[in-house]
């Protein structure tokens, strides 16, 4: 028992595993706390290390005052109403629609992935070009995407392009390669066409991996976006960010960074599931 | 054996002197820092009050940072910032040197032969919440047309990135941001300049801080560390007037000589002590500051929490504050200008 406490062989209870999972959450915010409070000790008007009151004021205000840029309108009475009208939904639905379009940006370049590894020819003229634009780091040629596309919504949906569609073509397209031969040749001889195949036997089969690859570059679509908003924008979770960063106004970031987190993390929850329901055939192996 | 003797005194010694670190970031009137640095100016200074003084360069945001932070000593920020940033977050600043003043290295540029009054519903780059907003308010203001500001589409935009920025997107028609940028965008064609900071004289101030609690260090070594900051100081501004020395202070911010002329050529220097200690005796200042601390209130730079316009009060040499007496977070302290104006450090 004591040997097998911390190996292989050990099995913690449920009360055991639970409670270790949360250790780490305690851990990081009792720090937080103990720093927090040591600091304004010090100094009661600290911006750096903002109390939960602070936090919780400052997020409340995002969340329910309406937006300062917004002419008054009529005033809002309910809560849904409020919360509509508020700058954290103001920033979240124009962060959203990016967020959107990229994703939806995404399903061409599967699609591209998976004809560059069934048809010789489309692998032949995109691979190399493909591999060599997958290291281009995106963000140093910001000049050039301002020339090209702007400053507006195209500009920061192509650097997301720019960023992350490479890792998606090459991931679909070894994935596709994956796809044992003799499957294609069967349904060849059982006398499917090519795009038959493609879509209705390669695509089939590959689609929980993509998703899943998908699902693991989330952060990078995200990334590229904050990049994005943080440099020329007007609207967003991000713009927002880096304008209270301007006058230290952490007790809002902290909140506004929880809250990207949480919506990343159901983003993320929703394609698990999504992936279960679509093909609950897939194990992952 | 004696020499590694001396050697590990020496070490000892110099461990034991009080150390501090000031910050700066590249602008024609801080720049001056990397050949102070680099000429053994600051060392010289730094030695005869016994202290040791370390420079660090920073891009401008992460140096009001790491001073709000407490990690720096001193740092060279704007008046505007000075207010914003360290005081309204409690952190007692003192102003020991006004360096310069900003006169005409912010401007607003336009597109199209456009007047002011024209803005309205047209795009507008700057970043926001910066002397760039507060030179935009004023030039709207100051033309009688305070209330078209709102109507304005302001757009955030990184400095790094907003000379292309504006000059790749045709839509864009304003943009308000600093010299280089200014002088780069402006040798577009059809692209004027509207407004810029000489028509605010005094207004953008640009400015070395001192942490008033580092300042009052009960071993009297801040006190110290703000003379030889002071005289390392002027004795700098002294030689910037030999092509030689100003190649060199370019160097710091992988400029060319003629850029940075150019750039001091609208950035009015306080060369003499005597000439900043006049600036900062003068009623004027007082009136300038009201304007920067009323647009930094109106904004919600002064945080949150913040009810009142007076509760980051700010004290002149005079002794008089604006603002509560009991909330004062930024202090102009003329008395190390002075003591180099008499030549006294």
């Amino acid at each position: 028992m004591s040997a097998g406490f911390l190996l292989i062989h050990a099995k913690p209870g449920r009360t055991w595993t639970t409670l270790l999972s949360w250790t780490l959450f305690a851990l990081g915010i009792a720090l937080y706390f103990y720093v927090s409070q040591a600091r304004h000790r010090d100094n009661p008007e600290d911006r750096v290390m903002p109390t939960v009151t602070q936090m919780a004021r400052g997020m409340f205000d995002a969340a329910l005052k309406p937006a300062e840029d917004d002419e008054a309108q009529a005033p809002a009475t309910t809560f849904t109403q409020r919360f509509l009208g508020s700058m954290l939904w103001k920033d979240t639905k124009a962060t959203s629609r990016r967020f959107f379009y990229s994703m939806l940006l995404l399903i061409p370049a599967v699609l591209l992935g998976l004809h560059m590894g069934l048809f010789p020819y489309v692998g032949a003229f995109f691979l190399r070009f493909v591999l060599f634009f997958d290291k281009i780091v995106a963000l140093s040629l910001l000049p050039i995407l301002f020339i090209a596309f702007g400053i507006d919504e195209l500009a920061k949906i192509m650097l997301i392009v720019i960023g992350v569609t490479p890792t998606i073509i090459l991931d679909t397209f070894n994935l596709t390669r994956a796809v044992p031969a003799e499957q294609t040749v069967k349904a060849f001889t059982l006398g499917a066409g090519d795009f038959d195949v493609a879509y209705r036997v390669v695509l089939k089969q590959i689609a929980p991996r993509v998703l899943n690859s998908i699902r693991l570059n989330l952060k990078a679509v995200m990334l590229f976006l904050f990049a994005g908003e943080m440099i020329a924008s007007t609207d967003g979770l991000a713009y927002r960010i880096a304008l209270l960063r301007r006058h230290m106004g952490m007790d809002v970031i902290i909140p506004y960074v929880l809250w990207v987190a949480m919506l990343l993390f159901l983003v993320d929850f929703g394609m698990r599931l999504l992936n279960r329901q679509l093909h609950p055939w897939f194990r992952e192996s | 054996m004696r020499t590694l003797t001396l050697f590990l005194l020496a070490i000892s010694a110099f461990a034991q002197k009080p150390a501090f670190t000031v910050g700066w970031s590249v602008y024609a009137g801080w720049t001056p820092y990397y050949y102070m640095n680099k000429a053994g100016i600051l060392r010289k200074w730094a030695d005869k009050y016994g202290i040791s003084i370390k420079v660090q360069r920073f891009d401008y945001a992460p140096s009001l940072d790491a001073f709000v932070a407490r990690n720096i000593d001193a740092c060279a920020m704007t008046n505007m910032e000075a207010l914003d940033m360290p005081a309204a977050s409690g952190v007692p600043t003192t102003v020991v040197l006004i360096g310069d003043y900003s006169n005409g290295n912010d401007a607003l540029l336009v597109r199209n032969g456009l007047q002011l009054k024209d803005l309205a519903g047209k795009k507008l780059l700057l970043v926001q919440k910066t002397v760039s907003e507060y030179l935009f308010d004023r030039a709207m203001t100051i033309n009688g047309l305070r209330d078209e500001i709102k109507r304005v589409r302001l757009v955030n935009t990184s400095d790094s990135d907003i000379a292309t920025a504006y000059l790749g997107d045709t839509s864009a028609s304003a943009v308000v941001t600093w010299k280089p940028m200014v002088s780069q965008i402006l040798k577009q064609k059809g692209i004027a300049s509207l407004f810029n900071s000489s028509q605010i004289p005094g207004e953008i101030l640009d400015l070395t801080v001192v942490r008033t609690d580092v300042l009052n260090r009960p071993d009297g070594a801040g006190q110290k560390f703000a003379k030889a900051l002071a005289g390392a100081w002027f004795e700098m501004l002294s030689q910037m007037h030999t092509d030689k020395i100003l190649a060199a202070i370019a160097e710091g911010s992988q400029d060319t000589l003629e850029s940075y002329k150019e750039q001091l050529s609208t950035t009015k220097m306080f060369y003499t002590p005597q000439s900043a200690v006049d600036f900062g005796a003068s009623p004027g200042l007082k009136e300038k500051m009201a304007l920067v601390r009323q647009f930094c209130f109106d904004h919600g730079l002064l945080g949150a929490n913040t009810k009142s316009v007076d509760d980051v009060a700010i004290r002149y040499p005079d002794g008089s504050v604006q603002g509560k007496p009991d909330r004062v977070r930024l202090f102009f302290d003329l008395a190390y200008m002075q003591q180099a104006a008499q030549g006294k450090l």
